[in-house]
């Protein structure tokens, strides 16, 4: 068992910024993002599509398209090497090792034209001394810990066989596979029904509780968060607007971005003529509003919203926000 | 349960590959007989100067080639005859088609084989590198030296090719020297300049498609996967994208080049004078030898299906969601 | 989002500013295409000298008995001939001159006015063979599309059947049957080269058929014919445009090809005679080999340039 503290940080993201080089434009898809992740944690990224915060995530390894992508400002600290300028080799034995990586669709997300065995043991192989028996009786286990059946026939099929569900555990095992510190899941539960949305969620606490493991979880659903979390991180417009433990995100917003996600939850108790939402849209990441990307859309916003970016607040030890109400 | 889709797949092509070769046949048969002049009026022509009273000719030339009969007996027995490997008896050459194809068909395979070859070969290593260096000066290079690469007349390329290395630079013979064993070095030497004419059309189709069936599967979210596991670049652009990319790729091959290569290769031969089919049916045409023109478009046409039927096996083979369906 | 097919309709661009504004749209994509505006320049000023051209060259079989085997201006060759008289090879250093600026083959026919002829001739069978083989392409796949059942079974295997055939061979065959006049070998082409068109034309409509617009214009009451025209076709003709355009080097070629082995029309003086009797005066006259080559291949590149530029100015994601 390892000592040392519970709190200690595996992976710290400070001031990220990964912009997109197009002809149309510079996109600022990430701008100015911090935040750390604990060990044991699950750590959730929030926001609407086009906050960021899947470039984030890619941005951690690295594996945004890199000619139109670059990151121009920040660092990423994993085990004290910086993720953002270090040699594609370092990298390479990171990834998949260290730092595990699940892909917003599962159904894309794997190789039609492999099968599911060959896709989780050649990363074993990879990384790990094993040879290809030891691989194949690893994936085994991994995938009925999953809670797939038959896991042995599986290994021979290939990805169109397999429901939407199956391939989302498959995902999670080959991320598994080589026992990593981190796992990064982009919006696992958002293109699943809500059956194996419980299921995929029971796995995922199963993770956090049974091998320590800490978790980026990146969703859109406060839902999801507040039944998971134990940390959030709010995205807006490229940056984190809002960072808390989730009961204070949940019982003391103090984002107005933050409050509006809540507002839009349905209450079951409650009858209501009209569900509650955000006016507005969120904004293209090609064009940002001025100052604080979020004022068009803020019930509260003050004057000096669209002429200056907000500061980051830090209201307590675990809880900041970027907003003039604040600061 | 797969193995036995597989068969019932293979068979129900072969099927229909028979259906469309006697589609085949049966074309050829209309061209010939719908045709303004018969044989007989062909070889009259040579016949007349000889001295001989036409209308003698004619009959017994109907007579010997069964032209007097009903139009469905010809096309039975036309069918009858192809099938058994009677392809025709050739004037201009004094022997059975059949034996005139022995003959003449490893030159043109040759050339064929080693064009598609160093086509596909150097073509696709061109395409893959372009496509994951798309935008660079490199890939734009490769992009516009494909455009000219289609648009050389490939015969006219030929003439060039013997321009500058054989006549100016006396590298190369002007004229294929049929005395060289086949499986000789000098034989290598001499068929460079007809594989590079043949080839360099085939090459750039093949940077061309290659390219963008390779663009098409860079970006797709697997790939990323494939990064995510630490897996080093050239294992996630070879084994994960290209086994991708080969699926179209393998189709469009099959539709294009399966029939330009005949045209192309025909034009090479004549060009360099190296004595395949092509080179056969040209002889044949200037000596108004039927039966032999023939027999060469339809061997044409058989190698193409056959290499279609080919393709569509190895294609189940390539693209697993065909066969497990 | 789709384009309705009012607004593609040429037949209506006169009239309805929606024509007349999405043609602008296309041609500024198109014209952004550096390539492809090279290619339209090229064959533009292609299809002047075809035109014009014989106003101002001398007639192609118009032969000059001094000036045979000259090279064109700027060269020098040496000739040598050999002299009865003197029992000697007279070697005499020949220059080319601006009377026959592109030089002269061994019969002393004077190289630009064949040219240009030759230019006549491509131009005229290109146009012509793809009018036809897309004309006849584009009714089987509509019709095969449309109809669909048996009928589109047997136009199926009647296409795949022709498409089994090696192009060259078939077209070799024809006219070796049938005989090499111009005629002919335009209708050859262009009786053999329509089943790529007849495929494309065919999934294009296939795919339109169950689009919104036809199902509603059929709950209208609108008849096949009517449908077929008004609808379906207009859709299919940037597609038709694309694969016109990227079809007639393919022609040009083919004629070409025919020609050099001596199966094309003689009494017309195509480019690929000419590169044939070139073929053959490699070591007395090369020039008669590569002008004839040059034409060809800029040709051919400026319609590829311009058909990419236009298939990419429809729709950048095509798999045409």
């Amino acid at each position: 068992m390892e000592t040392g503290n519970i709190d200690a940080i595996v992976l710290r993201v400070n001031e990220l910024r990964t912009y997109f080089f197009t002809r149309r434009g510079v996109i600022k898809a990430v701008d100015g993002v911090s935040f750390e992740l604990r060990r044991g944690e699950c750590l959730c990224l929030v926001g609407e599509s086009g906050c960021g915060k899947t470039v984030t995530a890619l941005s951690i390894l690295r594996l945004f398209d890199s000619p139109p992508g670059r990151i121009v400002g920040g660092t990423v600290c994993y085990n004290s090497t910086d993720l953002t300028t270090c040699s594609p080799q370092q990298l390479r034995r990171i990834r998949g090792k260290e730092i595990a990586l699940i892909l917003q669709e599962a159904q894309s997300a794997l190789n039609p034209v492999l099968t599911i065995g060959d896709q989780i043991i050649e990363q074993m192989r990879l990384h790990l001394p094993m040879d290809t028996n030891e691989a194949r009786a690893k994936a085994v286990r991994l995938l009925r810990e999953m809670g797939i059946p038959s896991a042995e026939d599986v290994l021979g099929y290939y990805p169109h066989q397999l429901s939407g569900g199956m391939k989302q555990r498959v995902l999670v095992a080959i991320s598994l596979s080589c026992d990593p510190r981190v796992l990064i899941a982009d919006e696992p539960t958002t293109a699943v029904d809500v059956t194996i949305k419980a299921q995929i969620l029971d796995m995922f606490r199963e993770l956090k509780e049974k091998r320590q493991m800490s978790i980026i979880f990146i969703t859109h659903d406060l839902g999801v968060v507040a039944e998971i979390g134990d940390r959030a991180v709010i995205m807006y417009g490229g940056k984190d607007v809002e960072t808390a433990p989730i009961p204070d995100i949940i019982n003391f917003p103090k984002h107005p971005y933050t409050m509006g996600l809540l507002e839009c939850l349905p209450d079951v108790a409650k009858e209501v003529e009209r569900l509650n939402s955000i006016p507005g849209m969120p904004p293209d990441p090609s064009y940002l509003p001025s100052g604080c990307a979020f004022h068009p859309r803020c019930p509260r916003a003050l004057d000096i919203c669209p002429r200056q970016e907000p500061p980051l607040v830090q209201l307590s030890k675990e809880h900041k926000v970027r907003c003039h109400l604040y600061g | 349960m797969r193995k036995s889709w597989l068969r019932d797949y293979i068979i129900k092509r072969l099927l229909y590959s028979i259906v469309i070769a006697w589609g085949i046949l049966t074309i050829t048969f209309i061209l010939v007989r719908v045709g303004p002049s018969s044989p007989a009026d062909k070889y009259l022509a040579n016949l007349a100067a000889k001295g001989h009273d036409p209308a003698q000719v004619i009959a017994a030339i109907e007579a010997r080639y069964g032209l007097d009969k009903p139009i469905l007996q010809q096309y039975g027995e036309y069918m009858l005859n192809l099938l058994q490997g009677n392809w025709g008896w050739s004037l201009s050459t004094s022997m059975p088609v059949m034996e005139l194809i022995k003959r003449h068909w490893i030159y043109s395979f040759q050339l064929i084989l080693l064009s598609s070859l160093f086509a596909a070969v150097l073509g696709i290593l061109i395409g893959i590198y372009s496509a994951v260096r798309q935008y660079t000066k490199t890939d734009y290079a490769f992009t516009f030296l494909s455009f000219i690469g289609i648009s050389i007349p490939n015969f006219w390329l030929g003439v060039m090719l013997i321009l500058i290395f054989s006549v100016k630079l006396g590298i190369f013979k002007t004229y294929y020297d049929t005395t060289l064993p086949l499986f000789s070095l000098a034989n290598l030497k001499a068929l460079v300049l007809p594989v590079i004419t043949l080839g360099t059309g085939m090459l750039a189709a093949y940077v061309r498609y290659t390219r963008s069936a390779m663009l098409e599967n860079l970006r797709k979210p697997f790939v990323v996967t494939a990064r995510a596991k630490g897996l080093p670049e050239h294992v996630v652009i070879g084994k994960h994208v290209f086994r991708n990319a080969l699926l179209p790729l393998v189709t469009i091959i099959m539709f294009d080049l399966g029939s330009i290569v005949f045209g192309g290769a025909y034009l090479t031969e004549i060009v360099f004078g190296i004595p395949g089919l092509g080179q056969v049916s040209f002889n044949a045409i200037f000596a108004n030898d039927y039966p032999v023109v023939v027999a060469i478009t339809l061997i044409g046409t058989l190698v193409v299906l056959l290499v279609n039927l080919t393709t569509d096996i190895i294609y189940t083979y390539l693209d697993p969601r065909i066969r497990y369906d | 989002m789709t384009e309705t097919p009012k607004a593609i309709a040429k037949d209506r661009a006169p009239l309805s500013g929606g024509g007349l504004r999405l043609i602008g749209y296309y041609w500024r994509r198109l014209t952004r295409n550096r390539l492809a505006v090279f290619g339209l320049a090229f064959i533009i000023f292609l299809a002047l000298v075809a035109i014009i051209g014989p106003f101002f060259t001398p007639d192609p079989t118009e032969v000059d008995f001094e000036a045979k085997n000259l090279p064109p201006v700027g060269f020098t060759i040496t000739h040598s001939t050999y002299d009865i008289k003197t029992d000697q090879f007279i070697t005499t250093r020949v220059s080319g001159n601006w009377k026959h600026p592109l030089g002269t083959d061994r019969k002393g026919r004077d190289m630009l006015a064949m040219i240009v002829s030759g230019a006549r001739v491509s131009l005229q069978v290109g146009l012509l063979a793809t009018g036809i083989a897309i004309i006849i392409g584009t009714i089987i796949g509509v019709m095969s599309a449309y109809l669909g059942g048996w009928v589109d079974n047997a136009l199926m295997r009647f296409t795949d059947v022709m498409m089994t055939f090696p192009f060259f061979l078939l077209l070799v065959l024809i006219v070796f049957i049938f005989g090499p006049s111009l005629a002919f070998i335009v209708l050859a082409i262009g009786l053999t080269g329509w089943t790529g068109t007849a495929r494309m034309v065919r999934s294009e409509s296939l795919s339109l058929r169950t689009r919104e617009f036809v199902m509603a214009a059929k709950a209208l009451g609108a008849g096949d014919g009517w449908v077929v025209f008004r609808h379906l076709i207009p859709n299919v003709i940037s597609l038709i445009i694309v694969i016109a355009t990227l079809s007639i080097p393919g022609v040009i070629l083919a004629e070409a090809a025919l020609s050099f082995i001596g199966l094309g029309d003689p009494t017309v003086p195509s480019w690929g005679i000419i590169l044939e009797e070139g073929q053959h005066s490699l070591t007395t006259a090369w020039w008669v080999a590569v002008e004839p080559g040059i034409m060809l291949f800029l040709t051919v590149l400026a319609f590829n340039f311009l058909g990419d530029g236009l298939r990419d100015a429809f729709d950048p994601k095509s798999s045409v």
